[in-house]
């Protein structure tokens, strides 16, 4: 079967380590990491490195042109950013929405703000009653508002690869014809919530985070927000544009094996990865670039790393974890990772796995200097989340 | 593509759990809150595993394992749940320690049943099904966002069969903050309910199937123009004329913030078909909408209906349709 191309047109992005895409590339090519002691979220772990946005939630308001930020979530305004660019990115901003669909994935939704009233609940009125109740819908509409009047919106929540799934979601509704055009990734910022249950589980590290390295003890949790908008070749060619890539292969995997940690051989991601190649009819070699979920964590990444052996064999392709610029920013992890991707690709270069020190046994090793590459024609990225949702990704460019 | 089928469905709710009961004999209730009726959970999962799950899981697991007992497909092709808010009893839980003992001493315990995937990725744990696995939380239409995604992929080709559910439960604290937003608790409506609710899709065709399900269709209500030109759309595509539908079941549950929302589809798209409800008997709760299919489902079956359209509108401005037609 043949399947119809998915053009990618448009991209935004915002992570610690930039707001857009021309600052997030500049940092990857510059090595720069956004990882910082925790200055934006009110918490007692002050000694925790994180990857926040650098921009106060007043001073996203005033970018995005909003009078009072306080009515907002961060992770709307997060969001908000990052949709802006994606949609001027594809030339869709002050156009009519009213024909495209917006799929977004997020966990904590409005938690960071929940936190902010909980205390006072018990006997409050409506109008704390209805932040406190505010839900991943909630955040997804939020988002949207203002920027959008959508054909329908949704939203995903599989923990850390929700974006991921928002990807593969909007790629079904438009093989399927329910769609030409979606906006599909996900947006999160930090909240106590998951920053203490993180740390209840005990695998933040408590230095910048070591993704692929011996000496590496746990994931350092990061914010941010990134969608793509994609589209039909009949759309793309009714808007008289020329896309550069492709979402060629996708594919959702379950581990199927523990709500917290990932089986010793990594079923689930080699299913996903080996899924993403065979529906983009693609084999391991036409790979040139791996964008690891690689969070840092001893569990993950010894099992993702055995699964991309398993697949890739020893001479697997260049590997690397971002995280290690932008922290794991959960839900939004695999749509920031994704438009990394599309920026390795357009910009021919290998984004680097940075605070790599010493190699595992029988472990990745990742990129971590200059090193001699081919063309870079395709690139998975992959996203697991809690529960053992494994997602792959494969971007491709288009030959012009 | 070939039609989808809705093959089995099972539910617990605040009616007799894993039955049909509610046909012959409803449960009828007065007070505002309900609390589900649970089946006796130790018939299908170990008490030592049962202890470690929340009401919602527990729940999920043995509607799902009943689907399957009864389909006799052990690993579906698709596990995918639609859930408002997820591990509700968990998150509050997590929440309250977090805020009462501060930051340090917490125990993950909560904290790692509180994603919304736990029920989806519960259920492939329990069942060791490697398969396509995802969680959509949209509100009220979380449960329709799943069985959209499911029948999308049954008309792909990528799958042949698919687990969905809709379950969400709900705790007495967090009912008082949805009364005070008037999403429930309003004078003159049905109770607050849980709703925990698996189906499996099937392509393949049998006698034992509860009807077909003939499409989906999932959009921003905007106007009743745009609502009548996506019912046009569904029914076109499935082949059968707006005309045919003589019966529509819809979300009215005694709340006029809720109810006005019905009136355009009811007065202007369909005055002359039935009108039937089901939050009568199952209650108010973000993912009831499944416990409505659920029972449109075997309705169709018990009554040999040939046409169903399902409505869900929601107070957040979104709206699905469901086009369910006889076997």
């Amino acid at each position: 079967m043949i399947l119809e191309p998915i053009y990618i047109t448009g991209a935004g992005v915002v992570s610690a380590i930039g707001i857009g895409k021309a600052e997030t590339l500049a940092s990857l090519q510059d090595n720069r990491s956004g990882i910082r002691f925790i200055r934006y979220l009110k918490s007692t772990h002050t000694d925790l490195p994180v990857g926040e946005v650098q921009l106060s939630n007043d001073e996203m308001a005033e970018r995005l042109g909003l009078g009072d930020s306080q009515s907002y979530t961060r992770t709307s305004l997060i969001g908000k950013l990052a949709l802006k660019e994606a949609l001027h990115d594809a030339h869709l901003d002050g156009q009519s929405l009213d024909e495209v669909h917006f799929i977004s994935g997020t966990t904590v939704g409005g938690m960071e703000r929940r936190e902010q009233v909980h205390a006072q609940e018990s006997n409050c009125g409506q109008e704390i009653a209805e932040i406190a109740t505010y839900n991943c819908a909630s955040c997804t509409e939020m988002i949207a508002e203002g920027l959008g009047d959508f054909a329908s919106m949704a939203t995903l929540s599989t923990a850390c690869s929700s974006a991921t799934n928002a990807i593969i979601t909007g790629a079904n509704m438009l093989r399927c014809g329910l769609a030409d055009i979606v906006v599909v990734g996900g947006a999160e910022c930090l909240s106590l919530f998951h920053l203490n249950g993180f740390n209840a589980l005990m695998i933040l590290d408590h230095e910048p985070c070591r993704p692929f390295d011996r000496d590496r003890a746990g994931l350092n949790l990061g914010e941010g927000a990134a969608y793509l908008v994609m589209e039909t070749a009949a759309s793309v060619q009714q808007r008289g544009l020329k896309p550069k890539f492709v979402l060629s292969g996708y594919a959702n995997k379950c581990d199927a094996f523990h709500q917290t940690a990932s089986s010793p051989e990594g079923e689930g991601a080699y299913l996903a990865m080996t899924a993403a190649l065979e529906t983009a009819g693609l084999r391991p070699e036409d790979i040139q670039y791996i964008n690891a979920h690689g969070t840092g964590t001893p569990n993950n990444d010894e099992s993702e790393g055995k699964a991309i052996i398993r697949l890739f064999g020893e001479h697997y392709p260049p590997v690397s974890s971002t995280k290690s610029f932008t922290g794991h920013t959960t839900s939004a992890s695999g749509s920031i990772e994704a438009v990394f991707c599309l920026l390795a690709l357009e910009h021919q270069f290998l984004p680097k796995n940075i605070n790599w020190k010493t190699p595992m046994e029988q472990g990745i090793l990742p990129v971590t200097g200059q090193v001699a590459h081919p063309r870079i024609q395709h690139v998975l990225s992959n996203a697991f989340g809690f529960g053992g949702n494994d997602s792959s990704l494969i971007f491709s460019k288009v030959n012009e | 593509m070939g039609k989808v089928y809705i093959q089995a469905a099972e539910q617990i709710s605040i009616q007799t759990p894993l039955s049909e009961e509610w046909m012959e004999q409803p449960i009828v209730y007065h007070e505002p809150f309900v609390k589900a009726v649970n089946p006796a959970f130790r018939e299908y999962i170990a008490p030592n595993e049962a202890r470690r799950m929340g009401n919602i899981m527990k729940r999920a697991i043995v509607t799902s394992l009943k689907v399957l007992k009864e389909t006799g497909i052990n690993h579906p092709d698709a596990i995918i749940t639609g859930t408002s808010i997820g591990s509700l009893n968990y998150t509050e839980k997590f929440l309250d320690d977090l805020v009462e003992n501060g930051e340090e001493s917490l125990s993950p315990t909560y904290f790692m049943q509180t994603t919304h995937n736990t029920v989806s990725s519960t259920i492939s744990i329990f069942t060791a099904t490697h398969s396509y696995n995802t969680t959509y939380s949209h509100g009220g239409i979380s449960f329709e966002l799943a069985l959209k995604d499911a029948w999308m992929q049954l008309n792909l080709g990528q799958i042949s069969n698919a687990l969905v559910g809709g379950h969400d439960e709900m705790v007495e604290s967090y009912y008082e903050l949805l009364r005070k937003t008037g999403y429930v608790g309003v004078e003159g409506m049905v109770p607050c309910g849980e709703c925990a609710m698996s189906m499996m899709l099937n392509k393949q065709v049998s006698p034992d199937n509860l009807c077909e399900l003939a499409g989906v269709s999932i959009f921003r209500m905007k106007s009743v123009q745009n609502i009548r030109k996506q019912l046009e759309a569904l029914v076109e595509k499935a082949n059968i004329k707006v005309e045919t539908i003589q019966m529509v079941m819809t979300g009215v549950n005694g709340n006029p913030e809720n109810d006005r929302l019905y009136q355009p589809v009811l007065d202007e798209l369909f005055p002359q078909a039935e009108h039937l409800q089901y939050k009568q008997l199952f209650g108010e709760n973000y993912t009831v909408s499944a416990l409505g299919l659920y029972a449109a489902a075997h309705l169709m079956k018990k009554q040999g209906m040939p046409v169903m359209l399902f409505v869900n509108c929601t107070t957040t401005g979104d709206c699905a349709l469901i086009l369910l037609k006889g076997i």
